[in-house]
């Protein structure tokens, strides 16, 4: 499935402060843990304004930060590196205990 | 849910009313901090000293606290509230870690003050288990039980842990701070690769002291720790501690995070350099508030005595029989137990690498197995070894076989202590935030490649360690295969190295074999460098020992031929 | 900057920089930067009535030593202030260091510095403040205990 890998695609995420979870911040302006909901920006001078946007809502989380991702043919959008996939679905294989988030 | 079980009598430091009202009050500081922080008061900035000096990372996907367990010794009943903590305030379970700590990896900190007040319960806390302060001070994970121990080192553990614990001048130094001590000439506790490793032995007066090695570590720049006092008498060892940190302090550099660990001024300025400054300051305060009394040190050292074990049979006819009828149980005695100073006790190891599990983790249930285990068989106690197992100090030989059997029901009786798949992996990418590559996957697959126990025992002791990146918490550089991920371009590459070592008083630092290696063909890579070894080794040679022997050449050509 | 103190008498003479003092060493005020050599000042501590130590970035604890120093080695007993990125949550280290003034515009510095020495009733090891640590503490209890000549 052809990829738009052109780097200029990016969300904003950050970890919650409370609990540490990872957020990103959606259309709405408020930070979900769906990745699949955030707002995606379209070229560099759009994460800008998104990163910006980010750290004007940041009370709550910690250090906002943009992640570079790529869109597939249907839409779907998935983070570049394997550090902001892994932090976007979890553990890359099954740890002790059930409840532990699974990579899908 | 009411404390119902019996609390045998333990054999190390016992918190007094001072330790208790100390993690308290350290507790209720932190909770305020937390409070403020949560608030807007603090700006995280502000904020981060503050949570890591108590324990609390934020790693990928949440906060990460880490506990100390001093001197890698527990109670029954300390690693039961481990597990009730894992349990209440985390994910079920936890993962223990190459300083003798344990992780769990899914705390939040609206939690944390909670959770350090439940520790506090059982006299334990997280104080300076992260931020650029003293850390945990590490000890030989077979202290008290060792057959060739000179003393127990955790006295002195102990004695550093009180010193350096909330220390005022040493809360900001230039990076973190770590120290070990070996009771043992067999050094267990890798002393010489730690900022101040200590080494007890007994001089031709028969007095005992300290060597004083300074300026080890792993990390970026590895290096090997320069002995800057032969003997230190015990009583001046707070001193002459605090004159090191003190120049350490002045003098470390912190112009660049990756310059600024105390062997780095070591290197620069040179070790005599160094050891005048540190005499000078030694030799100022010497005689003064920090030197200890006689009493102070007995009364420490009362509390390490061992237990008193009644005296029973080392050789046992149904254990000889179970070894002639149960291979596994053979295999098992062979490389899960060691001797202990008693002939009729074993110190025993749970392995927590069952084949294809991430190495070191345990779930609440299996913690709590374990303190039932050692409260049955162990007087009480359960050690945390450097090597992310745990360990079962005073076990009798009569009673091996009913360790062995619930040891198994638990998946800790894996005979591959010392062996290829007990193998060492920091948390990695699947976790932390430093990391550039995954070990835990890595390690799952090498371990499922050799489970079979027959081949393992073949290939005898084997030390793979693993890390995620270069600040290598898996201590790759002393791994006899050492293997440390990296990013390149988006891709997760592996770069091997060979030779490295902690053990028997031998520390050198692995050597690279060559190019990295992607991660689908580490396996392969070890499977061509286990060949190489079993081609070429001589009578009663560890594949280390062969390595040394024939050199890298041997084991390149394979690796890369397979690769 | 709001400057804070706990006897709440800090002085006014205003600190020369550690070069120009050494030009002037007559004056009582002098301050350092946290990579002087605080032994240079050892014949004039007792002619010393304000010295000025700094946290060029709260996290920089090199002006600990220094303080401990002063106050330990060299004797000072004059008015020792801290400078910089000085925060409430230090508080607690830097009063055990021998500090006793403080330059800071944290909000709440104040409230925090009056009840900083009663944040923790119990310490490890020996400093600049007088207060005896636990091991001292236990020597004696167990001296009233168990009374032997």
């Amino acid at each position: 499935m052809a990829k738009n890998l052109s780097g200029d695609l990016s969300v904003a995420s950050a970890n919650r402060l409370v609990d540490g979870v990872v957020v990103f911040l959606d259309d709405a302006g408020q930070w979900t843990t769906r990745f699949e909901l955030a707002a995606v920006a379209r070229d560099k001078r759009g994460g800008e304004i998104l990163l910006e946007r980010a750290r004007a809502e940041a009370f709550g989380v910690i250090d906002p930060f943009l992640v570079a991702v790529s869109e597939d043919d249907d839409g779907r959008i998935e983070p570049i590196s394997l550090r902001e996939k892994i932090r976007a679905s979890g553990l890359t294989f099954d740890a002790i205990a059930a409840e532990a988030v699974r990579y899908a | 849910m009411p404390d119902t079980h019996f609390y045998r009598p333990t054999h190390f430091y016992q918190y007094d009313d001072y330790d208790r009202t100390l993690v308290s009050e350290r507790v209720e500081q932190f909770r305020d901090q937390v409070r403020r922080r949560i608030a807007g008061e603090l700006t995280e900035e502000q904020f981060k000293p503050l949570r890591l000096t108590n324990g609390l990372y934020l790693q990928l996907h949440a906060y990460m606290l880490r506990i100390a367990i001093p001197y890698g010794t527990l109670s029954s009943r300390q690693l039961r509230k481990l597990a009730d903590i894992s349990r209440k305030y985390d994910r079920g379970y936890g993962h223990f870690t190459t300083r003798q700590n344990l992780q769990l990896n899914w705390i939040k900190l609206e939690d944390a003050p909670d959770a350090l007040a439940a520790l506090a319960e059982v006299d334990m806390h997280a104080m300076q288990t992260s931020g650029n302060c003293i850390r945990n001070v590490t000890a030989d994970h077979y202290a008290g039980a060792a057959i060739d121990e000179i003393e127990d080192p955790r006295i002195w553990c102990e004695i550093v842990r009180q010193w350096s614990t909330l220390h005022p001048e040493f809360s900001f130094l230039p990076r973190k701070f770590k120290i070990a001590i070996t009771g043992s000439p067999n050094d267990r506790a890798a002393v010489r690769v730690h900022d101040i490793g200590l080494r007890l032995w007994a001089n031709e007066a028969g007095d005992v002291g300290f060597e004083v090695i300074v300026g080890g570590g792993l990390g970026r720049t590895p290096m090997i720790g320069k002995t800057l006092r032969e003997f230190l008498p015990r009583d001046e060892l707070l001193a002459y501690l605090e004159a090191t940190l003190r120049v350490y302090n002045r003098y470390g550099r912190r112009d660049n995070l990756y310059k600024a660990r105390i062997k780095i001024l070591v290197h620069e300025i040179g070790a005599e350099k160094m050891r005048e400054e540190v005499e000078a300051e030694y030799a100022a305060i010497k005689d003064g508030a920090l030197k200890l009394p006689a009493e102070t040190i007995e009364a420490i050292a009362r509390q390490f005595a061992p237990p008193p074990l009644p005296h029973r049979p080392a050789v046992v006819a149904e254990v000889e029989g179970l070894k002639l009828d149960d291979r596994e149980f053979a295999l098992w005695l062979k490389s899960n137990v060691a001797p202990h100073r008693m002939a009729g006790y074993r110190i025993v190891t749970a392995s927590l690498k069952p084949a294809g599990a991430p190495p070191g983790d345990a779930s609440a249930v299996q913690m709590e197995g374990v303190a039932d285990i050692a409260d049955a068989y162990s007087q009480g106690e359960i050690r945390v070894s450097h090597e992310q197992n745990l360990i079962l100090p005073h076990v009798a030989v009569e009673d091996l076989p009913a360790v062995w059997r619930a040891l198994g029901r638990l998946g800790f009786a894996e005979a591959n202590v010392g062996k290829i798949t007990d193998i060492i992996a920091c948390p990695g990418l699947d976790y932390c935030a430093l990391a550039n590559a995954r070990s835990i996957p890595v390690a799952q697959r090498i371990s499922n490649h050799f489970a079979e126990l027959a081949r393992q025992h073949d290939i005898g002791d084997l030390k793979i360690k693993i890390s995620g990146c270069i600040n290598a918490c898996g201590h790759h550089h002393v791994g006899h295969i050492g293997i440390l991920g990296v990013d390149k371009n988006g891709v997760e590459l592996y770069q091997l190295s060979l030779g490295g070592d902690v053990d028997f008083g031998k520390t050198a630092i692995g050597a690279i074999l060559g190019p990295a290696v992607t991660a689908d063909k580490v396996v392969e890579a070890v499977d061509a460098m286990v060949a190489t070894y079993l081609d070429n080794r001589g009578d009663g040679e560890r594949f280390v020992d062969t390595y040394r022997r024939i050199g890298a050449q041997p084991f390149k050509e394979r690796v890369y031929a397979a690769v | 900057m709001p400057l804070f103190s706990e006897t709440g008498s800090a002085t006014i003479l205003e600190p020369l920089p550690f070069a120009e003092w050494q030009q002037r060493p007559a004056w009582p005020a002098v301050s350092l930067a946290n990579t002087d050599p605080v032994e240079d000042l050892a014949p004039h501590v007792g002619r010393l009535r304000l010295i000025v130590l700094s946290f060029p970035k709260f996290s920089d604890g090199r002006a600990y030593s220094q303080a401990r120093l002063l106050r330990g080695r060299l004797g000072y007993a004059g008015e020792l202030r801290a400078t910089g990125g000085v925060l409430q949550d230090q508080l607690p280290f830097m009063l055990r260091c021998g500090f006793d003034s403080f330059e800071s515009d944290q909000k709440g510095f104040g409230e925090a510095l009056a009840k900083a020495r009663t944040l923790f009733s119990v310490v490890y090891q020996p400093a600049e403040d007088d207060r005896a640590p636990a091991s001292l503490l236990r020597l004696s209890r167990h001296k009233v205990l168990s009374p032997r000549a």
